[in-house]
């Protein structure tokens, strides 16, 4: 029986550092509160990145949206400051990340998803801009038949 | 019917393809609004699968992107209908 422990916990912990080590890729959008001023949104930005870095993860991309109407109503709110972000991360900064932006009176909203393999893909022909179209074509020639 | 060249509805009949497939898509994304708005209707329920032709398996994707844009307040749950 000892042996056994021994052996499972060796197991266990080898696999555990590189488990730790191991990044994935995350996106994320949140809403913040549009009533603040643009020093407030650096600052809150600031704040969202460095608690990412701070849990071993590194943000690739900020892509700030600006101040867009909402579809439907927060907190009386209409509209949001959206702000989109790209990191490479552990999977348990997510957690930590999560939790200080949830107490943050001034992020109303926030999403994050980790990319698989097709997404990525999807990422990258997005930055290069070759994106395949689904639309544009047959709905240009209906209009011109029009 | 399909069988018999000469049936009348035959000429009425459209095949229909995805779009996602037919493009060579591998992820919807929920950010890509522009794009969900089309498979939603005016009351903004996600269009089915026998009036769009979607394939399963974007149709499933589709779904998944369309409540994530719902949630981030992009496009509307519900939207009123006007009597």
């Amino acid at each position: 029986m000892t042996e056994r422990t021994m052996t499972v916990s060796n197991n266990g912990i080898q696999p555990k550092k590189t488990y730790r080590m191991k990044k994935e890729f995350y996106e994320m959008l949140y809403i913040l509160n549009p009533v603040l001023d643009d020093d407030k949104f650096k600052e809150l930005v600031d704040f969202v990145n460095k608690q990412i870095e701070s849990n071993d993860g590194e943000v690739v991309d900020v892509d700030e949206w600006g101040t867009k109407p909402l579809a439907y109503d927060i907190d009386k709110k209409s509209s949001g400051y959206y702000v989109n972000i790209f990191f490479n991360a552990p999977h348990s900064a997510i957690e930590k990340v999560e939790r200080n932006m949830r107490i943050n009176d001034d992020i109303m909203r926030y999403l994050t998803l980790k990319y698989d393999a097709k997404m990525e893909r999807h990422y990258d022909l997005k930055k290069k801009g070759d994106l395949p179209v689904i639309f544009e074509e047959t709905e240009e020639e209906t209009e011109d038949d029009n | 019917m399909i069988n018999n060249p000469s049936h009348p509805k035959k000429g009425h009949l459209k095949t229909k393809e995805c779009k996602f497939t037919k493009a060579g898509i591998e992820y919807i994304d929920y950010k890509d609004t522009e794009t969900l708005m089309k498979f939603i209707n005016d009351q903004g329920k996600i269009l089915p699968r026998r009036v769009t032709g979607n394939s399963a398996r974007h149709q499933r994707q589709l779904s998944t992107a369309v409540k994530r844009a719902r949630f981030m307040a992009l496009i509307p749950y519900v939207t009123e209908n006007l009597r």
